[in-house]
């Protein structure tokens, strides 16, 4: 029996450092994807409305469809301990600009540590970059280990800043089991191709379901990662 | 004090207050030093974090009234915008007041919550407190006391994040004005006038700065 139709957007949590490229990210996807798809974001501005005004300036989406929130100093508290402010921004987005299919929800930047709460994200990316430095994903934490998807950002910096992204790849892998990781560089990929399919694929399986994904953040920690760790 | 009014008043019940410097903020930029922030406290304390905390008395005596309380916690939705001039300051109670709704709902779940929610078309917090006190079943002073203690919380908490200092200074300010905080909010659940009889605030200086502080381009609160 078919499930019923959600009857809201699917939310998709974008975290991770700052200046790992997140906001370049959702830039990409909206381009990619608001041709087939109407899409709206939450920012979650650290002191300047920036994030905001970079995503307005860029065009990729209608002013109105973009919407920022103020966390006090507290982006990890905005998307895990307390999500109320972001869940009224998303409703509002989605009473005033709806019926939206896909709501991206941009974290304020923060550690490795910040996930967004199962309650606020249907699904989460966390995105690192090479210049950050290559042992973050042997690092590991919360963001690298358990979001649905990791994205490896600004590949092309590599040779550069003395990064190695085999082994980024291969120590996220040992970290994250079979959950996906995708190596990209988005001044050579703009529209972030790999990831808009990915988010996609989420949409359907979202829809298929009836609005009940089970992200990979939900829960206790499982152990996927092959290798052994001191606890 | 009661375990549910404890939780209440606990930043880490999620209500949004984080985001929040309640004018300080605005304050800060306008010239307030460190050594005047007791004093930003104790007169919000006196003003708005007072009318606040008997409206919020009112609406938990309104909806513990039994019947249906949605049109005297209308008429009280109507007294708080009456008695905030500022449209920042109503826009940002709404959104406090929904944000505790949201959470309350499901802490404690109960058909006043949803009825409040579904029925005002504006939240504001400090009736919504009184009809999440109601649904927790707290008492008059337990509400003022939960309203007041996290006005002066809210602005000491907001401090160590615009002025450099030691996180036990500002647990002293609100230390040191626990008792004038007791006073005030067993004077509120005391009170039986009707809110309409009693002394509106007169904090003008807070509603204007309030939207000098909307317009801003860089600020790290919501309030």
């Amino acid at each position: 029996m078919p499930a019923e139709p959600a009857n809201r957007a699917l939310r998709v949590g974008i975290g991770g450092p700052v200046g790992s490229g997140k906001s370049s990210l959702i830039a990409a996807l909206c381009r990619e994807l608001s041709e087939e798809l109407r899409v709206g974001v939450v920012t979650n501005d650290i002191y300047t409305t920036e994030d905001a005004q970079f995503l307005r300036a860029t065009g990729v989406l209608p002013a109105e469809r973009i919407a920022a929130v103020q966390t006090g100093c507290c982006p990890h508290t905005a998307i895990r301990d307390d999500i109320t402010i972001n869940l009224e921004a998303v409703e509002q987005l989605e009473r005033d600009e709806g019926p939206l299919d896909l709501v991206l929800v941009e974290s304020g930047g923060d550690n490795l540590t910040a996930v967004f709460s199962p309650a606020l994200a249907d699904v989460q990316i966390f995105v690192i970059d090479v210049a950050g430095g290559d042992d973050i994903p042997r690092k590991g934490g919360p963001g690298i280990a358990r979001a649905d998807l990791l994205v490896i950002n600004k590949t092309d910096l590599a040779p550069y800043v003395g990064s190695d992204v085999e082994r980024m790849r291969s120590d996220a892998a040992q970290r994250r089991g079979e959950r996906p990781v995708l190596a990209l560089s988005l001044t050579s990929a703009p529209r972030a191709a790999p990831v808009a399919a990915w988010i996609e694929a989420q949409l359907g399986a979202f829809a298929a379901s009836g609005g009940h994904l089970h992200s990979s953040v939900s829960g206790a920690p499982d152990h996927h990662h092959g290798h052994a760790h001191p606890h | 004090m009661s375990a549910v009014a404890m939780l209440l008043a606990d930043s880490r019940f999620p209500a949004g207050g984080y985001a929040h410097s309640l004018g300080l903020e605005q304050a800060v930029s306008d010239g307030l030093r460190l050594e005047d922030v007791p004093g930003f406290i104790d007169a919000r304390l006196r003003l708005v974090a007072r009318a606040d905390a008997s409206l919020s008395v009112a609406a938990r005596r309104a909806a513990a009234a039994g019947g249906d309380p949605h049109l005297a916690l209308e008429e009280l939705d109507g007294e708080h915008a009456a008695r905030t001039p500022s449209p920042v300051l109503r826009d940002i109670a709404r959104r406090l007041g929904a944000q505790l709704l949201r959470s309350a709902a499901t802490a404690w779940p109960s058909p006043l919550i949803d009825g409040y929610r579904a029925a005002s078309a504006t939240t504001p917090r400090p009736i919504a407190l009184g009809v999440v006190g109601a649904a927790a079943g707290l008492d008059d002073r337990a509400v003022a006391t939960v309203a007041l203690y996290d006005d002066a919380a809210t602005v000491a908490s907001a401090a160590l994040k615009l002025l450099g200092l030691d996180p036990a200074d500002s647990a002293r300010w609100v230390a040191e004005l626990a008792p004038e905080i007791d006073a005030a909010a067993r004077a509120i659940g005391a009170d039986e006038r009707p809110v309409g009889e009693q002394e509106p605030p007169a904090a003008v200086g807070l509603e204007l700065a309030a939207s000098v502080h909307a317009q801003r381009t860089e600020r790290l609160f919501a309030g």
